[in-house]
Parts: C-alpha cells; sequence; structure tokens
C-alpha cells in the first residue's frame, strides 16, 4: 500500500514552500506528487523542484467540486506508470490541494473509489497555516476553518515572520482542532518525520490516537471568531466495551443526522467481541473506512476513546445518542 | 407508571436532538408513560409498540402511527415530522479497511 497525504492550507499559507524543502529532504525521495491549481495557468508545479526520483502532476480546476474524477484517473495513471516503469517507484503520494479547496471531498474520493483503494490508502491530512496572516484568515474564509478542522497535523509557517512568536493563532488553532499536532516551519524547513511518522505503523499511530483523545478531552475554550465558534472537537469514552451492534447504530445515525458537519471522527473502539485488540475507526463527513483492528493496545488503558470534530453538532446530542443505543440494545439482550 | 433506563434514555436523547437541530420544542412524559414531543403546535407521542406488532416503538401523529425497529428509527420519525429542510445522508463505506491507521 502507499500512503497519501493530502496537503492543504488557504491561498498563501506556504503548502508550496514546504513542498519544495520536504522534496529535497533524502528521507523524501521518491514521492509523487499531485498539485492542483484553482485555474487554467498553473505555476505552483513550476515552483516545485524536486529529486529525479520524486515527480510532480498538474491538476487545474478545483479538486473539491467539478474534477474528483479528474483526480481519481490521475491517481490510476500514475500508478500504471509506475507499473511500467515510466515513473520512478514512488513510495508516498501527497496531493497539494488549491488554497480554496475544501478537503473533504478530496478525502470521500480516496476512500470510496476501489480501485485506488487497493493500491493507496489515506496517510493524513497536513494543513500550513500562515502565522502572519492566519487569525484573519480564519476570520474571514469559512473554508480555512474546515482545512483547519480535518487536519491530523498543522503546521505554522512564515513564524519567522511573526514578532513575540504565534502563540494566539496556536491558542485559536487548538479551539479550532485539538486533536491535531501543531508544528513549526520556518521557510518550509521541517523534519518529515514530525508530518509521516506514523504511516505504516498501527501501534503507533494507535498511540497517538489515544494522545489525540487526551487533547479532545481537555479542550481549550478559546473562540475568538463567530463562524468558526461552531467547530467543536470532543472526545467520547466509554469505560465497558461496546457491542459491534452498538458501533453500526451510532455511526448509521451520525452519518444520518449530523451528515457534512461531523467534520472527522477517529477513535479506538473496545468492541466487546473482541476486547484484546482495538478497533480503529476513521471517518470524514458520513464516509468511513470499515474499522482496522492493531494488533494491540498503545498502552494499559482499554477505554473506547471517539475524537469528534464537527460543525453545529453538540456533544450533549452524540453521548445521548450513544447511550439510548446503548441502552436498547443492552435491553434486547436481556429479553 | 415505571420507566426503564431505555425509555429515560429516549427522553433525554429526544430533548437533546430538538436542541442539536436548533428546533423548539418540549419533550414530556405522559401518564401512560409515553413520550409527547410537542414542536409548533404539533405532537408527536412516542411509545413502546405492543407485543403483536414486528417493532419497538410506534410514533404517532395525529392519528397516523409508524412503527420504528429502534431508537434511531424513531430519531428518523421525529426529525423527519419536526425538520421539513432534512435531508437524510446515508452512512458510506469506503472501499477498503484502511490499512495504514490514521496518524
Amino acid at each position: 500500500m502507499i500512503p497519501v497525504t493530502v496537503l492543504t492550507g488557504f491561498l498563501g499559507s506556504g503548502k508550496t514552500t514546504l513542498l519544495s524543502r520536504l522534496l529535497r529532504h533524502p528521507d523524501f525521495a521518491r514521492t509523487a506528487v499531485i498539485i492542483n491549481e484553482f485555474g487554467e495557468v498553473g505555476l505552483d508545479h513550476e515552483l516545485v523542484e524536486t529529486s529525479e526520483e520524486s515527480f510532480v502532476e498538474l491538476q487545474t480546476g478545483c479538486l473539491c467540486c467539478s474534477i474528483r474524477g479528474d483526480l481519481a484517473r490521475t491517481l490510476a495513471d500514475i500508478l500504471a506508470r509506475r507499473e511500467r516503469g515510466e515513473v520512478g517507484a514512488f513510495e508516498r503520494v501527497v496531493i497539494e490541494t488549491s488554497g480554496l479547496a475544501d478537503p473533504a471531498p478530496i478525502l470521500h474520493a480516496l476512500m470510496t473509489d476501489a480501485g485506488l483503494a487497493e493500491r493507496l490508502a489515506l496517510a493524513g491530512v497536513v494543513t500550513t497555516v500562515d502565522a502572519v496572516n492566519g487569525a484573519a484568515t480564519l476570520e474571514r474564509q469559512p473554508e480555512s476553518v474546515k482545512q483547519v478542522a480535518v487536519a491530523d497535523r498543522l503546521v505554522l509557517t512564515k513564524t519567522d515572520l511573526v514578532e513575540g512568536g504565534a502563540a494566539a493563532l496556536a491558542s485559536r488553532l487548538a479551539a479550532i482542532n485539538p486533536a491535531a499536532a501543531v508544528v513549526s516551519a520556518s521557510f518550509g524547513d521541517i523534519d518529515p518525520d514530525l508530518l509521516f511518522a506514523d504511516a505504516g505503523d498501527p501501534v503507533r499511530a494507535a498511540a497517538r490516537l489515544e494522545a489525540q483523545a487526551r487533547a479532545a478531552a481537555h479542550p481549550h475554550h478559546h473562540h475568538s471568531a463567530a463562524h468558526d465558534a461552531d467547530i467543536a472537537c470532543f472526545a467520547v469514552v466509554r469505560a465497558a466495551p461496546i457491542p459491534a451492534v452498538v458501533l453500526t447504530l451510532l455511526l448509521e445515525a451520525l452519518a444520518e443526522h449530523a451528515g457534512g458537519d461531523l467534520l472527522r471522527l477517529k477513535g479506538l473502539v473496545n468492541v466487546a467481541e473482541s476486547p484484546d485488540r482495538p478497533a480503529v475507526i476513521h471517518g470524514v463527513q458520513h464516509v468511513f473506512h470499515p474499522p482496522t483492528w492493531a494488533e494491540r493496545w498503545p498502552s494499559a488503558d482499554r477505554r473506547t476513546r471517539l475524537v469528534f470534530i464537527t460543525r453545529g453538532v453538540p456533544q450533549a446530542w452524540v453521548e445521548a445518542l450513544l447511550a439510548a443505543i446503548e441502552a436498547e440494545v443492552g435491553e434486547v439482550a436481556e429479553t | 407508571m415505571s420507566t426503564t433506563a431505555l425509555d429515560d434514555a429516549v427522553a433525554v436523547l429526544l430533548a437533546r436532538s430538538l436542541e442539536a437541530w436548533r428546533v423548539s420544542g418540549t419533550v414530556e412524559r405522559a401518564g401512560d408513560g409515553a413520550l409527547a414531543v410537542t414542536v409548533a403546535g404539533r405532537e408527536l407521542r412516542i411509545a413502546r409498540a405492543p407485543a403483536d406488532l414486528p417493532f419497538r416503538w410506534v410514533v404517532e401523529e395525529a392519528g397516523r402511527t409508524r412503527g420504528a425497529t429502534s431508537v434511531t428509527g424513531v430519531l428518523r420519525h421525529v426529525r423527519a415530522a419536526v425538520d421539513p429542510l432534512w435531508r437524510p445522508v446515508r452512512l458510506r463505506i469506503a472501499a477498503l479497511p484502511l490499512p495504514l491507521a490514521p496518524p
């Protein structure tokens, strides 16, 4: 399986600079890059220099709207060229979205195309945030709030230009998405391990999910912008194992009622029928991967921990929904 | 009439749901144990289904009764009645399990 990372971030937030630096790093060799630019004449792909082992493909148009099918075709094409030896045997794919893109439909394309899913696996979402203009962008551009909300990792860029650091912005980001790790990159300089270290290691990834659940359980209570006040990150925790049917009913109801407002759901689940290893679940809006089973629990903590990033979906409703489903399944089991 | 843990949980769920959907209304328990959801003058009555019906719940409004096999079915009926702009979204499962757990 080849991991795919989606690199997003608002216009001018430093995606291309970050990518250029990453592609020059020896540990980031053998990378296929797909750059989406909005407009017929693209420039970003001209600004990205790669080693001989990596290469860049360009797509124009908006990935999240009309050309989602084109993304699938481009990915299928580079896989076919890789098999024919026409391009290097790349070991990872990075999709750089246009600054205006909503990342969720792109994630859906990666998750639901059966042909691609046999070869490619979504490894995560990295979102760049400009330390200089990021706060103002979050105030004015709802797309940028969503880009932050769905991220697994946030990269603060241009931190060298901000006197006194970017503590206020970091706090704001933590309010929108406390589950995401935040790292800084000046001039795009960053250790690739900080962005991609967990790919391919389910136990490390499960451990990271644990940390995210802890962060989500103690969110920052800082909402400075009216239009991101509806974005919330919270964790739902259950000490008792959850029957598989409860999990199924919960996910169905969440998709049915929350749909597009369920920006991200990740979790470690202690499934009653298989308590010795956690099920790792991962969904974007109404689209979920089938659960993956980690080999073992990452720590002694075997509680179910579900990390939600939502828009206008109250934690109290999710808790009440889960409690009612649990009560009904429990009642049926007793009869 | 005494209520079970499930009855209480459904009452809480319905009240929280109205809040989540930003619908003004009330959820009250009737003398027979049924739940009454009142929104803009409309009343829905939610009760356990009689044993001879192949449902667990019945949702009744203005003499029209619908069956539901689970609390999530009840929730679907209630939302359809009180939130006319709502369009349910069907859960979609990705093509394959996530081989690389999310970072």
